[in-house]
């Protein structure tokens, strides 16, 4: 995951439905304390795969136009394959599944898979979380 | 039964139809004007989008205009299906070490999924 600005911080735009899950998070006023939100993203969520920061002027959101979420799938060599549309609306896993079904083939039998849904994809760092 | 209707018509007196008019040009300019904030806002970087839904009454920008179809426009973003991608270098959550997209995807494919918490 690529760890983005906040969507809906509480002193910018904040959702109710946030309030309801105790989620409600100010926007980080320098690098540490977004890591630090990032950080409970990554561990309450319980999101497997390697995530990475993206730096506090927001450059490889920009370069991705990837708030407030989207999904990318890079081939071997370095080419966009997969776009979803922007999020909310477009973001569609079983976009990706396809897409990646196409680029590296349909999943093995034998990949590794934990209690929460994650599938490993062969000998790849990348872990995808599959729909509930 | 046959229904008459030129007595279903309402006449309307000359200054009630000019008011009329008055009122749907005003509603038409404020729908246009308020349908203009909100792509404007859409093309702003998102803090400032932000703001501006804040402070939108409710469910209002929703339900009067197409918001997903502005907002798939707004958000497409330049890159394309066959465009290389942007190199990054960012660090693991854990600030122990850089990972490059160009390094990691050399010999696999690579997903980003793009996200936060709230």
């Amino acid at each position: 995951m690529v760890y983005i600005t906040e969507a809906h911080p509480s002193d910018v735009w904040q959702m109710q439905s946030n309030i309801k899950d105790n989620v409600v998070f100010a926007s980080p006023k320098n690098e540490e304390e977004r890591a630090f939100i990032a950080g409970a993203c990554v561990r309450k969520l319980g999101i497997k795969f390697p995530s990475v920061l993206d730096e506090f002027g927001n450059s490889t959101e920009r370069a991705y136009t990837g708030w407030p979420d989207r999904i990318y799938l890079i081939d071997a060599q370095g080419r966009v394959v997969y776009k979803s549309k922007p999020g909310p609306f477009g973001f569609l896993p079983d976009e990706l599944s396809t897409a990646l079904a196409k680029t590296v083939g349909p999943a093995k039998n034998n990949e590794a898979t934990d209690p929460h849904g994650a599938t490993q994809i062969s000998d790849n760092q990348i872990l995808i979380r599959e729909n509930p | 039964m046959k229904w008459d209707r030129s007595k279903l018509r309402i006449k309307l007196s000359p200054t009630a139809r000019k008011w009329l008019s008055v009122v749907a040009v005003v509603l038409v300019v404020a729908y246009v004007a308020f349908g203009s904030l909100v792509w404007w806002a859409m093309n702003q970087p998102p803090e400032t989008f932000g703001r501006v839904m804040a402070k939108m009454p409710g469910p209002v920008p929703f339900l009067l205009f197409p918001f997903e179809t502005f907002w798939m426009k707004a958000r497409a973003g330049t890159l394309q299906v066959g465009s290389a991608a942007p190199d990054f270098s960012l660090f693991k959550l854990d600030k122990t070490e850089r990972v490059q997209l160009s390094a990691l995807n050399k010999q696999q494919p690579v997903v980003l999924v793009f996200g936060s918490y709230t």
